[in-house]
């Protein structure tokens, strides 16, 4: 590491000690922090609730900067994606009576097939143009996925009763199990994910072709077919965020922008391209929006905003992010 | 370009301006509207045009200028009651400091990154819109008193978008878009030919804000009600980008072009196929960007109807 990328490191890690003390001092202000048994057991559930939160984004994150990192293209469809996984286990919950965890076996391959379907017609044209192209053409899809998912669902909220139960951690800390579910199978998914990547010969084509596409050429790696894949894996991943999502919030055709949102933020505090960074961005950004959520009055709009904001300063601190190489 | 053919578009502007001026005493209402509407998306395409086709930088967030400029004359007739021409002034000036502010950060950034921050700075801007109540109403949104004659923002938009047009013109033709246009193809060989490209991508930036300001607070009048969601509306952004990219990138018809034949359709698909239209902008937002992504303009160089490496 060169000395500025060392400095910039640790006026990020600077920058987020402070972000992550803002809601504490907010919360200071206003008076919402009382620093009581109760409260702290609360702030220790949201904490891990956070947690539990962060491991689902992390995972529909890693799509994102699958797609990303391979072929420099924004998806700014991958909310939609997930809000896709989401109606899709919905669908499969109450009109086939299928479990929400065991839909994931039938979305998945749909999923697959729709990423690969979007590539080929859409997104190879995009690659290694523009920017702009691949973000029009991704934010036209998004929006025919919305007002599609619309006509037939309408824009009702909808939810899935799925382990209301809750666990007990500690005397202080409950979670519910739904939470606990979501986070024990985002892991388990991210984890196969980043061992395919690592370790199979595949895996490794389609990390070379992110380090230089060029050059993976020439060494007798089809491009084209690893993008199909790369889109392919990026999409399952969405629609197994978004069946875990379900389970745990409520949704409805307008929720997949946010989720695109926050996962730009993610992968942009974790690096471009960064497996292992999307993971530590996801966990930190959902810890963060816990503790604004909690302390910081007016709560659901300032956790976009703390959202937003981490992500364009650690854009403006150190553009490649924690894990990253320096770029801009 | 000649002289000859400078005098030539100005008086081909000129036609337009009249032709335009003398045209709402001859509409209806609603017709009057869809062409100030009209007027309004070359304003804003035109802008959105100085940074991102003319300077290579894509903006993925303009329309916060758009809303401030909206919320700067929405706050100020209603809760001041000023008149609404001077908060026009002011909204410009506004999304001038703001654009400075964004710019002078952001502009470090490149490709994709600055498109993501612009992004997140539109949407930052829309949750602070809703979150400062005591001075923007939060989620309820303003509602000005009506005193609008349809007349009034109509000529107010015209005289907006024929300055824009100018303006786009100018820069496209000077000395400065020229430098512009070495900073999009290629930043450290311009910066090495001795060009500012921080101050230059800067007052690029400023200009573009300056605009949709205005736009905007127009555009409050005219409808008299404004909230964050409508006004910071993501899709604002996209149009500018989609119709520049539909008329032609870094050109000054393309934008003009676009703009009006993409309003025109968008107005068609809504007035006829109500629940379906916006799936249709959708894909007809992936078919321009996958297929068109030079344009008209391009498609228009390629068969040799216009002179290449030039800006029209």
């Amino acid at each position: 590491m060169e000395r500025s990328d060392v400095r910039s490191l640790y006026l990020l890690a600077a920058f987020l000690v402070c972000a992550y003390a803002m809601p504490f001092l907010v919360g200071a202000w206003a008076g919402t922090v009382r620093l009581d048994e109760r409260w702290l057991g609360n702030l220790a559930t949201v904490v891990v609730g956070g947690v539990m939160q962060g491991g689902v984004y992390a995972m529909f994150a890693l799509g994102l900067t699958l797609i990303f990192g391979v072929m420099r293209i924004i998806n700014a469809a991958h909310g939609e994606m997930v809000m896709m996984g989401a109606y899709l286990t919905w669908v499969a919950f109450f009109y086939l009576g299928v479990d929400p965890l065991l839909s994931i076996v039938l979305t998945l391959p749909i999923a697959f097939v729709f990423g690969v379907v979007v590539q080929k017609l859409l997104l190879d044209a995009a690659v290694g143009a523009p920017e702009l192209t691949g973000l029009l053409i991704t934010f036209g899809l998004g929006l025919a996925m919305i007002y599609t998912a619309e006509l037939i669902f309408t824009t009702d909220f909808r939810t899935i009763p799925y382990a209301p139960g809750t666990v007990q951690l500690t005397s202080a800390i409950a979670v519910g199990q739904n939470r606990v579910i979501s986070f024990v199978l985002a892991v388990a998914i991210s984890t196969a994910v980043y061992l395919f990547l690592k370790l199979s010969r595949l895996g490794k084509a389609v990390r070379a072709t992110a380090l230089n596409a060029e050059v993976a050429m020439v060494c007798g790696i089809d491009v084209r077919r690893i993008y199909l894949i790369t889109t392919g894996l990026a999409a399952a991943l969405a629609v197994a965020g978004g069946a875990l999502v379900s389970i745990q919030f409520g949704f409805n055709p307008e929720t997949g922008v946010l989720y695109t949102l926050q996962a730009f933020a993610i992968i942009v505090l974790g690096g471009r391209g960064h497996y292992v960074g999307a993971l530590i961005g996801g966990l930190m950004l959902a810890v963060l929006e816990n503790l604004v959520s909690l302390m910081v009055p007016n709560g659901t709009a300032m956790v976009e905003l703390a959202a937003y904001g981490l992500m364009i300063s650690v854009l403006l601190i150190r553009p490649g992010g924690l894990m990253g190489v320096k770029e801009g | 370009m000649t002289r000859v053919e400078h005098l030539r578009n100005l008086a081909l502007l000129g036609a337009c301006a009249v032709a335009l001026a003398i045209l709402p005493h001859a509409l209806t209402v609603y017709l009057r509207s869809f062409v100030l509407f009209t007027m309004m998306y070359v304003v804003l395409a035109l802008s959105w045009n100085i940074i991102s086709g003319f300077t290579g930088y894509t903006s993925f967030g303009h329309v916060a200028f758009y809303g401030i400029g909206a919320y700067a004359c929405a706050i100020l007739v209603a809760d001041y009651r000023w008149h609404w021409l001077p908060t026009l002034g002011v909204g410009a000036v506004l999304a001038a400091v703001v654009g400075v502010g964004i710019g002078y950060p952001v502009l470090r950034l490149k490709g994709p990154y600055f498109a993501i921050a612009m992004l997140g700075a539109a949407e930052g801007t829309r949750v602070v819109a809703t979150v400062w109540d005591g001075l923007t109403h939060g989620g309820l949104g303003i509602s000005l008193p009506s005193a609008e004659t349809s007349l009034e923002t109509y000529d107010a938009m015209l005289v907006l978008m024929l300055l824009t047009i100018v303006v786009a013109y100018g820069v496209g033709h000077s000395r400065f878009g020229v430098r512009l246009n070495a900073i999009r193809e290629d930043e450290v060989a311009a910066e090495a030919l001795g060009i500012n490209a921080t101050l230059y991508k800067l007052a690029a930036f400023v200009l573009s804000a300056v605009f949709p300001a205005v736009a905007g607070g127009i555009q409050a009048y005219k409808v008299l009600y404004i909230d964050p969601p409508s006004v910071f509306f993501v899709q604002i952004t996209i149009a500018m980008a989609l119709m520049s990219m539909l008329g032609g990138k870094g050109t000054v018809i393309g934008p003009i072009v676009g703009a009006m034949l993409l309003y025109t359709a968008q107005e068609l698909t809504w007035v006829n196929f109500p629940t379906a239209h916006l799936i249709a902008y959708g894909l007809f937002i992936v078919l321009v960007a996958r297929f068109m992504p030079r344009g008209l303009m391009g498609f228009a160089i390629d068969r040799g109807w216009v002179r290449k490496g030039m800006i029209h």
